[in-house]
């Protein structure tokens, strides 16, 4: 084994002497000749019936030479270097197939980056595709999410899963109070959670169980971040006291350097749970405590029988937590971890990734008819080298050869355009799309392209070679056949069809990101900011504390020079965090109580008087809350028209009470707001609801509010002090500003960056569609210039000429466009989902797309066929 | 008409390998021998006789040395080698196998 291993190595590396050979056959000559003498020829004869005996020398020459092991591989370098010569005397071809391909190829690897994460790479988990997320989701709250009042008992009754961890459902802010302090994200997990996702931490170890339970000794896991950014990497961290929120905890581990949260969030310190489970049946309002809930499946369990299984569990749970109102709309909640992370922008990654792919077959498709184009020239030299014994196959082999040269070539300057792609990309890219931070050209990437342009240079390479060099082509006068042109002509069509689906599609983004931006939002942004002011809770403990410091802060800046208005709210419209009750949980005085579960969501917010003057919400009826009623105590309201329109149909909603979910307090309705745009940029409108944020302790705590600012001098002027003012207050919170028009035009990001993709690969498409039929036509053109020339000799006109060249484009423009129509109806179906305010077939958008199209294709007939038409007759005829 | 050499690609390494069984030969010798042995039925063109043996040669199964001829000419002597002589019993069994699975396809007696 070892040797014959040994001697096939030799004989890569050591070439046979040729001389060996030739001296091994003439002795088998000889010896016959010998046969021959003894048989009684004479010599002559002898060695003349020996010759002829043997047979060709040069043919079992080359035979031998063929057994050597790793022989082709000398004949590819014979390809090559032929290849390369044909490319430096065709310096122009070669670049601009080079150029085609890379931008083909670029893109695509480029998004192929992006998308990557998003459907294909599994997740850094040990057991990332039986990683589960399970709990109840609602139509308001499509995420998974668990409550204490029922996760224990469906942990120790599971069936199809090998083991359930919860965490908190997101991080909260913290304050590490050292001598170097911070504010950080913390969060609580179980000690299964970590081994659950079979990860361990890098150094020290796990929560243990006695840990993880209510009065158990404080303890703490920290990130690699927070050891390497604020301890330098300690090798002494485990066993270390650090103090949270004024109080210490032994910190007994450090999570690995790129562990990733199942929910995407950071965070630096991580606590264990510790949930009382005796406590859980009043904790929250009997509910217990919210929280999320990740399982791993048993091997061979799908999350389909996942589901099935637990469905009992569910039902029961329904019966026993989950209040009457909402059992009709909570269903469980079963999917992949992966799933969870990546499911809102799945649809968009696959139609990038459909639609780059598409801009590459068109670039394929062109330099497909590009090579044809030099295979019609070279037609001659390959009908040469086929007489001369070249194989069919070995013809082949050498276009394989120059194909994948050149996309090679293609796939490394693509690689270098991806690079810069993808920094646009990021630039553009709204925050909102998991993993797109890590989106980045490796190992994997460049492989896929490295396929990829082999799969591209096989494609376009293997259609030129099959045509066979014709017999013909070796007469010096070759008569050009048209029938050849077909495989272009169909290219040509196939091309304008993908060019007319992108065109469309992005058309139709196009349209529907206008109507996204031009949309009235039913208030002012310009001018407005928001100030968010994180209180650290262990300081600002109560209502009362957090109340006097937010209304210092209005005070401190209504006090500043071209302010007009400053408000405190929860949150501010269009997106935001808000209140939402169910509208079925709002009683009006005096009327019966809705159906319970009808009448969806309410948007509540929770905003002092200028909240309206700031924004510019005009309150049409009634009045708007004043500066009194903050101090009277009393409870007030006002309603959108959405919501007056459903509660109070006819009647005049002023002066009404209501009572609002468990609030006991009845508030009187003093006003009628215009509606706002609250649910976002292109999710309907919400009916909402404004409560008087009063001047009373009670009304305060919990989430830390906002304070919106309307100013007239620029945010850039006013923001320094803003920020010095609340510095004066409180040194060490931090304060994060953000002006309204940018919130506003974040929210855009998603349906922005869209657009701009798939109109850019619309245009790459377009142009490079374009190109191959301006190829095609001025090819056939010249083709028939002898044609040309006899026909205007026998009296056609120059007009005439025009309309035979165009003719042709035209017909190939017509076909495509009508398959492109048809393809691009069908692909909008698919894009349905992400059109906001415009049908998927919108006739209008179809009709400036053909239009475009037409008008484009046009052009690039016209130009050989106008040089066509100035054919001189004379010359004409004697061409060739 | 020799016959074709797709009948013969694995066959006529077997035979190169048995005629070379019992001691070096060069490659004339080989021809000579078989075509002798199977009294002129089989005949070795050149053609088919020194890409095989290279292959074999390339293979590691046969070893090829410079010696003089029986007429003392300077000629190249093929051996089996240890690797080339195991190839010759797997094949001869391989074949065995397979004319006896022939014959009785074919509905003949198979000799012991």
């Amino acid at each position: 084994m070892m040797r014959e291993l040994f001697t096939r190595l030799r004989f890569l590396v050591v070439r046979r002497p040729q001389g060996e050979l030739d001296e091994e056959l003439q002795f088998h000559v000889e010896q016959a000749t010998e046969v021959n003498l003894a048989a009684g020829m004479t010599a002559a004869e002898a060695r003349r019936r020996a010759l002829v005996d043997f047979g060709g020398v040069e043919r079992t020459r080359e035979q031998c030479h063929e057994q050597r092991p790793g022989w082709w591989l000398g004949t590819v370098a014979q390809d090559v270097r032929y290849a390369l010569r044909g490319f430096r005397r065709n310096p122009v071809f070669t670049i601009t197939v080079i150029a085609t391909l890379a931008l083909g190829i670029g893109a695509t690897t480029a998004v192929f980056s992006v998308v990557d994460r998003i459907l294909f790479r599994a997740l850094p988990y040990a057991h990332d595709d039986r990683v589960v997320s399970v709990g109840l989701v609602l139509p308001s709250a499509k995420e998974e999410f668990a409550l204490g009042g029922f996760f224990f008992e469906w942990r120790d009754n599971q069936k199809p899963f090998e083991a359930m961890a919860a965490q908190e459902p997101e991080p909260h802010a913290c304050d590490l109070v050292e001598s170097n302090p911070a504010q950080l994200d913390c969060l609580f997990f179980d000690s299964e959670f970590l081994p659950l996702l079979g990860m361990s931490p890098v150094l020290g170890r796990n929560f243990s169980p006695e840990e993880d339970r209510p009065n158990g000794p404080r303890v703490a896991l920290i990130s690699y971040g927070l050891w390497k950014g604020h301890y330098n990497l300690d090798p002494g961290m485990i066993g270390r006291l650090i103090d949270v929120d004024g109080s210490p905890a032994r910190v007994v581990g450090v999570l690995p350097k790129d562990f990733q949260f199942p929910t995407l969030e950071s965070a630096d310190v991580i606590f264990p749970m510790a949930v009382d489970r005796a406590a859980q049946a009043t904790a929250n309002g009997g509910f217990g405590t919210p929280m999320l809930v990740f399982a791993r499946l048993k091997p061979g369990v799908s999350v389909a029988q996942a589901k099935e299984e637990m469905e009992p569990l569910f039902a029961h749970a329904r019966v026993t937590v989950v209040p009457p109102v909402f059992r009709k709309d909570i269903h469980l909640g079963i999917r992949s971890l992966h799933d969870r992370e990546t499911q809102d922008v799945q649809l968009t990654a696959w139609i990038l990734l459909g639609s780059v792919l598409a801009v590459l077959l068109i670039a394929c498709a062109n330099v497909a008819s590009l090579t044809m184009a030099r295979g019609e020239a070279r037609e001659r030299e390959l009908a040469v080298r086929s007489a001369l014994g070249a194989s069919r196959a070995r013809l082949i082999r050498q276009a394989l050869t120059e194909a994948t040269l050149l996309s090679l070539g293609g796939a490394a300057v693509g690689l270098a355009l991806a690079e810069g792609l993808l920094r646009i990309f990021l630039d553009l890219a709204p925050s909102g799309i998991p993993f797109l931070e890590r989106a980045g050209l490796d190992f994997r990437i460049a492989l896929f392209t490295i396929l990829l342009s082999l799969v591209c240079g096989a494609l376009f390479g293997l259609l030129p070679a099959l045509q066979t060099p014709r017999v013909v082509a070796l007469a010096a006068r070759a008569a050009k056949s048209r029938k050849r042109t077909v495989l272009r002509r169909v290219l040509v069509v196939g091309q304008i069809a993908v060019s007319m689906v992108l065109l469309s599609g992005s058309a139709l983004l196009l349209k529907s990101f206008q109507n996204i931006e031009e949309q009235r939002l039913g208030m002012q942004t310009g001018g407005v900011f928001t100030v968010q002011i994180p209180l650290p809770g262990f300081r600002y403990n109560s209502g009362q504390k957090q109340m006097d410091f937010y209304l210092q802060a209005e005070a401190a800046l209504r006090r500043l020079p071209g302010i007009r208005a400053v408000a405190i709210s929860d949150s501010a419209p269009p997106g935001g965090w808000g209140g939402r009750l169910l509208y079925s949980d709002l009683a009006v005085s005096g009327k019966p109580h809705p159906t319970p579960g009808t009448g969806g969501m309410v948007a509540t917010r929770r905003v002092t008087p200028d909240y309206f003057k700031a924004l510019n919400i005009p309150v049409v009826r009634g009045r708007n809350f004043t500066e009194e009623d903050r101090h009277s105590g009393e409870s007030l309201a006002i309603v959108s028209r959405l919501l007056a329109d459903s509660m109070f149909p006819g009647e005049d909603p002023i002066g009404k009470r209501i009572q609002a979910g468990r609030d006991v307090r009845w508030h009187t309705v003093v006003g009628l707001a215009e509606n706002v745009k609250n649910g976002g940029l292109v999710e309907p409108d919400e009916p909402e609801m404004y409560f008087l944020r009063s001047s009373i302790a009670d009304y305060w705590g919990g989430r830390a509010p906002l304070l919106i600012v309307d100013s007239v001098l620029s945010p850039k002027a006013t923001v320094p002090w803003v920020r010095s003012q609340i510095e004066q207050l409180d040194p060490t919170v931090p304060v994060t500003t953000k002006p309204l028009n940018d919130q506003v035009r974040k929210l855009a990001d998603r349906p922005r960056l869209e657009t701009a993709l798939l109109g850019f690969f619309a245009f790459c498409g377009l142009l490079m569609a374009v190109i191959g039929l301006y190829g095609v036509i001025s090819f056939l053109a010249t083709q028939r210039t002898q044609e040309i020339g006899v026909r205007m000799a026998l009296g056609a006109t120059r007009m005439d000429i025009l309309r035979l060249i165009a003719g042709e484009g035209v017909r190939l423009i017509a076909l495509g466009g009508v398959v492109g129509l048809g393809a691009a109806l069908a692909a909008a179906q698919l894009i349905k989902s992400l059109l906001y305010e415009v049908g998927p077939h919108d006739p209008l958008t179809y009709l400036a797309v053909a239009l475009l199209l037409l008008f484009v294709a046009l052009a690039a007939t016209l130009v050989p066929a106008r040089a066509a038409m100035k054919v001189e007759p004379v010359v004409a005829l004697r061409y060739e | 008409m020799p016959p074709s050499t797709d009948l013969l690609q694995g066959t006529l390494d077997l035979l190169i390998l048995q005629t070379l069984a019992p001691g070096p030969m060069h490659g004339w010798g080989v021809a000579q021998r078989i075509q002798q042995i199977s009294k002129d039925v089989l005949q070795i063109g050149q053609g088919s006789l020194y890409p095989a043996l290279h292959r074999l040669e390339y293979k590691g199964w046969i070893r090829a040395d410079w010696g003089n001829s029986e007429n003392n000419r300077r000629a190249k002597f093929y051996a089996l080698t240890a690797t080339g002589r195991k190839q010759l019993e797997t094949e001869l069994e391989s074949w065995e196998r397979l004319s006896a699975a022939i014959a009785l396809v074919l509905g003949r007696e198979v000799r012991a």
